[in-house]
């Protein structure tokens, strides 16, 4: 009967402990989140943001030359048919589309509003510049390339991959970040735009520009023009616009499913996973301490 | 062999009978040996305070690290395999739950957490909970091949989808084992009643008295074990019964 007694309170004791270990365990995880990693996808419409308007494009390729040339990247010898870690920017041209309806598109990050890039970089080398834009800080990554399978239009890649160790460094197109953030200029590419196809400038401003050309286009006659980027990935920092189809352009016409994706693993798969380790991690030493005080080691045989 | 057991002026003899065998041990250890630097270093891609060691050379050191655990990891359980396959075998159907396992269940929280001394089923070489830990350490062992396997070579080969998934995977695999391996810790070093584990885990040798207690069913085999179980049962409901 006393034992029955002490065992009742002990087991409440137990539930008592287990219940201060979750609660610790979850409070711990909330203070020990990095102030640099809590990831504000929020959109301003002061945050700078690149136009590209496929039908003022000829394909001069200038704004390729000006990337290479501002982030000293290598040349390639033969053109390159995508993307890479040394290619930021890149113009291709859709087979069989006539030159007045923008043949060519370029390439380059999309600088989204939800980065799921940033969301799953574990080293914070990819963040969220405060002018809205995605930076990349290339001395924090380690080469783990969850970013170049995470993103929803493939844009980082991994350079110089030994297959067994693992060593790589990621890089993509960073919005000419040293220029913005010393406030020096706007992303070389659209400085060097001959024709006005690549302009930059705060995203509130291009959006109306954007809308308003895009009812040109549709006046003269392009059915199919459109503005890319408005609300897509939670607003584009390089809004696109289109004379076709965004899949004409191999665009996704949604690209929420990886970030999505990215979002769940992230806030709420990993956070539960912390706070299960650290619901173990008490629970053992809250087991630890009631059964020192249940079990006398001489009585154990 | 003798133990002098604190709070008592006795000495108590101690019948040692094997349980494990060295290749088990050798087996058990090395395993611990790659799971605790791969957990660690895991860990420091996944819990955000850590995030300054996966910055940079220091995190392409922690990845290579990760990778060459991850080899003999992998490799530890194929090498048993192909030196002592019928020894393993036999292992993996020990891990094989029946209905006593239930009881063994409902009864451990009792028994193991608040002391009391009811009977409980008898139990083969692993108890449910060994078994548990058994059985996770299998599925697990797989998980981690498969998801890591495609993690370090596909990337860029396997469709991006598929890929996010196997992330999730590893991740999910992760924090069950690491739960697991806490408990597993605990259990083995500081529980009172469990004190024959790890001695059997270095030496390969346990008590006749431990084993009797707390697996009656590998010691006097199932017949005996259950009839000495019945008559435990028993007695208590008399005694309750007074």
């Amino acid at each position: 009967m006393d034992s029955n007694k002490r065992a009742a309170v002990d087991r409440r004791d137990f539930l008592k402990l287990t219940g201060v270990g979750l609660v610790g365990a979850s409070s711990a995880r909330l203070l020990l989140q990095p102030s640099g990693q809590a990831f504000a996808s929020t959109l301003n419409k002061n945050d700078v943001a690149i136009l590209y308007d496929a039908s003022k494009c000829i394909g001069c390729l200038v704004c390729e030359e000006a990337c290479k040339e501002y982030n000293n990247l290598p040349v390639e010898t033969a053109p390159p048919s995508d993307l890479s870690a040394i290619k930021w920017n890149l113009i291709k041209q859709r087979q069989g589309v006539d030159p007045a309806d923008g043949p060519f598109f370029s390439y380059q990050c999309m600088h989204c509003t939800d980065a799921a890039c940033v969301m799953v970089c574990p080293t914070g080398a990819l963040y969220k510049d405060r002018e809205g834009f995605v930076a990349f800080d290339q001395d924090k990554c380690n080469g783990c390339g969850y970013c170049t399978q995470f993103c929803p239009f493939g844009v980082p890649h991994l350079g110089d991959v030994n297959l067994i160790t693992g060593q790589a460094q990621a890089a993509k197109c960073t919005f000419c970040q040293a220029r913005i953030q010393a406030g020096i200029g706007g992303p070389s590419c659209a400085e060097a735009c001959p024709t006005g196809a690549l302009t930059w400038g705060r995203r509130g401003a291009l959006l109306e520009e954007a809308k308003a050309r895009v009812a040109d286009l549709i006046a003269e006659g392009h059915s199919g023009a459109r503005l890319y980027g408005e609300s897509e990935a939670g607003g584009l920092h390089r809004l696109s616009i289109l004379l076709d189809e965004p899949s004409a352009y191999g665009l996704p016409a949604d690209p929420q499913g990886p970030i999505t994706f990215a979002s769940t693993w992230q806030k709420i798969i990993q956070p539960l996973g912390e706070v299960a380790l650290g619901t173990a991690l008490l629970g053992v030493i809250g087991a630890f301490l009631v059964t020192r005080r249940n079990i006398r080691m001489e009585e154990v045989e | 062999m003798t133990v002098r057991i604190k709070g008592t002026a006795e000495a108590v003899t101690i019948c040692w009978i094997p349980k494990y065998t060295l290749l088990e041990r050798t087996m058990h250890w090395l395993h611990t040996a790659t799971f605790v630097p791969l957990a660690l270093t895991g860990l420091i891609l996944y819990l955000p305070f850590l995030q300054p060691l996966a910055q940079g050379a220091a995190g392409q050191w922690i990845r290579l690290i990760h990778r060459g655990a991850a080899v003999i990891f992998g490799l530890l359980p194929i090498i048993y395999l192909i030196i002592q396959p019928r020894r393993l075998l036999m292992s993996l159907r020990e891990f094989m739950f029946d209905k006593d396992d239930i009881g063994w269940l409902k009864g451990a929280f009792g028994y193991y957490l608040l002391g009391k001394h009811t009977a409980m089923p008898p139990q083969g070489r692993f108890n449910t909970g060994e078994k548990l830990n058994g059985v996770i350490m299998v599925l697990s062992w797989i998980a981690f091949g498969i998801t890591g396997l495609v993690m370090w070579f596909g990337k860029g080969i396997v469709p991006p989808t598929l890929f996010r998934w196997m992330v999730i995977f590893h991740d999910l695999a992760t924090i069950v084992t690491v739960c697991m391996f806490l408990v597993h810790l605990y259990l083995a070093v500081a529980h009172p009643l469990m004190w024959a584990g790890l001695v059997s885990m270095r030496f390969g040798v346990t008590s006749a008295a431990y084993a009797a207690e707390h697996h009656a069913r590998w010691y006097y085999g199932p017949k005996r074990a259950k009839r000495l179980y019945e008559e435990a049962k028993e007695k208590a409901a008399s005694e309750a019964g007074h």
